[in-house]
C-alpha cells in the first residue's frame, strides 16, 4: 500500500486531520510527521486506515477512533484513543493520562508504562500495558480487559463495575469494592492468545485477575463496611 | 402605712379552689399545665416531625435516602418575586392580541465556528432527560412534540434512541462524564453537542439510575450489568481542568467535521466564573442549570441542599458573558425550575438567550395526571404529589422500564400535549414581550421588571417596586 507522508509542524489541526481522513478514504496509507506532540491528531478516523505518527503526540490522538489502525512512534498525552469504538492504536512509549478513556472496541497496546486512570470508565475493547500500569487505571469501567506485564500502581481498578484488570507483578494497593480471583485456565489460555499476536506470551506467568467485588452495586446492601469504604 | 414585706399577705377573702385556678372547664384539654407547649402538636423548631422521620429513617437504612423530582426546599427565592411592567406612557406596546412577535431562537450562530448553528422557532426547548431516566415511548412523545412546534430535544445521558433520533428534528447529543452510550457514529448524526459539567438538582454529583430501570435494553446501552444502582462518574475521566476542556472541545469539533455546536451544560454554583471559563474553553452555548431542576433519582440531601436558585444564577451567567466579551457570541440557556411561559419570559429578560424545560414538559405528557389512581396509591403517594420517578414504578409510564407501564404513553396524544403546551408558553412569552412593547422576545431586558422583594432584587439586579432603584450593597 501507497503510504503518503503529512507534515504537521505549526498548521492548523483541522487542516492536518482532513488531510489524514482524505488520504485514509482514498485508500492510502499515512505517516505523519513533525507531530510536535500537537493534541487532536487523527481524531475520529473511519476504518480501515493506517495512520504512523513520528515523534510523540499530545491529547487525544486517535480519540474517538472508528477502526483504524494507528501507530505512534513514541510518548502519548492524555485520553489516547478516548471512546474508541474500534480498531488498534500501538504507543511504542509511554502513555499519559486516561488512555482508552471510556473506550468501546478495539484494541491498545502500550510498549512503556501507562499513565494514571488508564482504561476509566472502558466499556469494552482491551488495553495491553508491557510496563506498569499507572495509578487508579480501571477506575469505574464498566467492561472490557486490562493486562499489565509490569505491576500497578496504587488503587487499581478502583470501584469498577465490571470488566477485568489482569497483572503480573506487584499490586501496589487495590481499589474500593475489588477482588483478586483465581483465573480459569481457559481465560489465562484467552490472555494469552490475545498477547500472543504481540509476541508477548509466556506460560510461566504468575497472573492476578482482579473483578469487581459487586458490594457497591446495591443500595440495598447492609453491610456498613462496603459503604464505609468509600 | 407602709407594709411590712416579710409578713406573709392574704387575701381579704375565702382562697380560691386549685379546681378554680385551673379553670376546670377543659377548655383547651391538650395543653395541661405544667408543660410548656403542647402534648399533640410539639413545636421544636429544630425536631420537627420531617427531622425526626428523617433520623429514623437513616436508623433503619444505615445510608442517605434516595428519591427523583425536584428540590422539596420551601426556602428557595421563586420567579414570582419578579413582576413585568408592561409599556404605558414611556414605551410603546404591542398589540398583544394582534401583531407578531418574533420567537426565533439561534443556538450557538455568533462564534462563527459552526457550520450549522442550531435555529429553533421558539425560544424554550426540552431538556437532557436520559433513556433510563424516561421510558423510549416518553423519550419518542417529547422529540415529536419538539419537531411539531420546531423546537429540538437532548438525548440525556444514556444514549441516543433510534427513535428519538427519528422523533426529533433537531436533537443535542449529549456526553456525560460517564459516557453511557457515546459513540461516534451517533455523534455524527446529532444536530448539536452538550458536554455536561453537572447538573443543578445535584451539582458535583454524578447521576443516579437504580436497579429497577436497569432494564435488558439500558444496561446494553449503558454498558452496565443488568440491575444494578448505576452510580455515574461525576469527573470526566480525560480532562480535569479549563486548559483540557479547551482541548477536549477542539477534539469534539475535529470529530463532527466543525458543523454541529457544541453546548457545555453546568448544574448553577458559581456562575459567574464557572460561565466565563465555559465561554472562554470554546463553548457555543452554555446551559445554566439552577437548584431547582429535576432528576431522575437522587440522594435527597442534594436535591434540597446544593446548588443555588435558577433566580440568582442569571444575573451572574450574563455578566461573565458580557465581562469577557463574548454576549452576542456565545449563547445563553438557562433552566431549572422552569414552570411556565411567565418565568421563562422572566429569564428571558434576565439575559437567558432560550430556556430549557424538563419537569414542565414531563407534566405535559401526563406526569402526575390523574389517571390510574391505585397505582399511585400503591407508591404512598397521589396525583398531583408524586415524586417517585427512582423507583421506576411511574403509574404513568414515563419514568419507567417496565414495558406494561410504558405502553400507558399514549405516543401520539402525549406528543400532541407537549406541542400544545410549548405552543402555550410561547404564547405567554410573546404577550407579555408584546405588553412591554417587544417585537422579539428576545428583546425583553431587566428594565421590563420589577422586583417584589428586596431579596429578589439583590439576586436579579431588577428595580425593587417603590423605589424604582437596584438594592444593592
Amino acid at each position: 500500500m501507497k503510504e503518503v507522508e503529512i507534515i504537521v509542524g505549526r498548521r492548523s489541526i483541522r487542516e492536518v486531520n482532513e488531510e489524514i481522513k482524505a488520504a485514509v478514504l482514498s485508500g492510502q496509507s499515512v505517516y505523519v510527521r513533525e507531530t510536535l506532540s500537537r493534541h487532536n491528531l487523527g481524531v475520529g478516523l473511519p476504518a480501515s486506515a493506517k495512520v504512523r505518527f513520528e515523534g510523540s503526540v499530545g491529547y487525544y490522538c486517535g480519540g474517538l477512533n472508528n477502526g483504524a489502525i494507528l501507530e505512534i512512534e513514541r510518548n502519548a498525552g492524555w485520553g489516547t484513543g478516548e471512546g474508541m469504538s474500534d480498531g488498534h492504536i500501538t504507543i511504542n512509549g509511554y502513555a499519559g493520562m486516561a488512555t482508552g478513556a471510556s473506550m468501546l472496541g478495539g484494541t491498545i497496546h502500550i510498549k512503556g508504562d501507562s499513565g494514571p486512570r488508564c482504561g476509566v470508565a472502558m466499556k469494552g475493547g482491551t488495553i495491553i500495558v508491557e510496563g506498569k500500569l499507572g495509578y487508579q487505571s480501571g477506575f469505574m469501567s464498566h467492561a472490557g480487559r486490562i493486562i499489565a506485564l509490569g505491576g500497578a500502581g496504587v488503587s487499581c481498578a478502583d470501584a469498577l463495575w465490571a470488566g477485568e484488570v489482569w497483572v503480573v507483578g506487584a499490586i501496589e494497593s487495590l481499589g474500593v469494592d475489588t477482588k483478586i480471583v483465581e483465573p480459569q485456565p481457559e481465560e489465562v489460555d484467552s490472555v494469552e492468545s490475545q498477547l500472543s499476536q504481540y509476541g508477548l506470551e509466556d506460560s510461566s506467568r504468575e497472573w492476578q485477575k482482579i473483578v469487581s467485588g459487586e458490594r457497591l452495586w446495591y443500595f440495598e446492601s447492609r453491610e456498613a463496611s462496603a459503604w464505609l469504604m468509600i | 402605712m407602709a407594709h411590712d414585706l416579710n409578713k406573709s399577705y392574704q387575701f381579704p377573702f375565702e382562697p380560691p379552689s386549685e379546681e378554680d385556678i385551673a379553670f376546670n372547664d377543659n377548655a383547651i384539654p391538650n395543653r395541661p399545665a405544667g408543660v410548656p407547649s403542647s402534648y399533640d402538636e410539639g413545636g421544636s423548631t429544630r425536631w420537627t416531625p420531617d427531622a425526626i422521620a428523617e433520623v429514623q429513617a437513616l436508623a433503619q437504612l444505615g445510608r442517605y435516602q434516595v428519591r427523583g423530582y425536584n428540590t422539596f426546599n420551601k426556602r428557595l427565592p421563586t420567579f414570582d418575586d419578579l413582576t413585568f411592567v408592561p409599556a404605558t406612557m414611556t414605551r410603546l406596546p404591542l398589540e398583544g392580541y394582534r401583531e407578531s412577535c418574533n420567537t426565533t431562537t439561534i443556538l450557538g450562530g455568533g462564534t462563527g465556528r459552526v457550520e450549522k448553528p442550531i435555529e429553533l422557532k421558539i425560544p424554550v426547548y426540552i431538556a437532557s432527560m436520559s433513556f433510563g431516566a424516561l421510558s423510549a415511548s416518553a423519550k419518542t412523545a417529547l422529540g415529536y412534540g419538539a419537531s411539531k412546534v420546531g423546537t429540538m430535544t437532548c438525548t440525556g445521558e444514556g444514549g441516543m434512541l433510534d427513535e428519538e433520533r427519528q422523533a426529533s428534528q433537531c436533537l443535542v447529543y449529549q456526553m456525560t462524564p460517564s459516557r453511557y452510550g457515546v459513540d461516534i457514529n451517533h455523534l455524527r448524526q446529532a444536530d448539536g453537542f452538550e458536554l455536561v459539567m453537572g447538573q443543578g438538582a445535584k451539582p458535583g454529583t454524578g447521576g443516579l439510575l437504580l436497579g429497577m430501570k436497569v432494564s435488558p435494553r439500558v444496561s446494553m446501552m449503558r454498558k452496565l450489568p443488568e440491575g444494578v444502582d448505576q452510580r455515574s462518574t461525576v469527573r470526566h475521566p480525560d480532562f480535569l481542568g479549563a486548559d483540557d476542556l479547551a482541548v477536549k472541545i477542539e477534539e469534539l469539533r475535529l470529530a463532527t467535521d466543525f458543523r454541529i455546536p457544541i453546548f457545555v451544560k453546568i448544574g448553577a454554583t458559581r456562575p459567574r466564573y464557572d460561565v466565563a471559563i465555559a465561554a472562554k474553553a470554546g463553548a457555543d452555548v452554555v446551559v445554566v442549570d439552577g437548584a431547582e431542576g429535576g432528576t431522575g433519582a437522587s440522594p435527597e440531601l442534594l436535591l434540597n441542599h446544593t446548588g443555588i436558585p435558577t433566580l440568582s444564577a442569571i444575573k451572574p451567567a450574563r455578566e461573565a458573558l458580557d465581562e469577557c466579551g463574548m454576549t452576542g457570541k456565545v449563547s445563553l440557556v438557562i433552566s431549572g425550575g422552569i414552570r411556565s411561559g411567565v418565568d421563562a419570559a422572566k429569564c428571558l429578560a434576565l439575559g437567558a438567550d432560550a430556556v430549557m424545560i424538563g419537569n414542565a414538559a414531563m407534566i405535559a405528557l401526563g406526569c402526575n395526571s390523574p389517571r390510574y389512581e391505585q397505582d399511585y396509591k400503591k407508591l404512598g403517594t397521589s396525583p398531583g404529589a408524586c415524586h417517585h420517578c427512582h423507583t421506576g414504578l411511574c403509574p404513568v409510564g414515563i419514568t419507567t422500564q417496565d414495558p406494561e407501564l410504558e405502553k400507558r404513553v399514549d405516543i401520539a396524544a402525549s406528543a400532541e400535549r407537549v406541542a400544545r403546551f410549548l405552543t402555550a408558553i410561547t404564547m405567554e412569552i410573546t404577550m407579555l414581550a408584546k405588553s412591554c412593547g417587544k417585537s422579539s422576545v428576545h428583546n425583553l431586558e431587566s428594565e421590563d421588571l420589577r422586583a417584589l422583594s428586596l431579596e429578589a432584587s439583590a439576586l436579579t439586579g431588577v428595580k425593587m417596586v417603590g423605589m424604582d432603584k437596584v438594592f444593592a450593597w
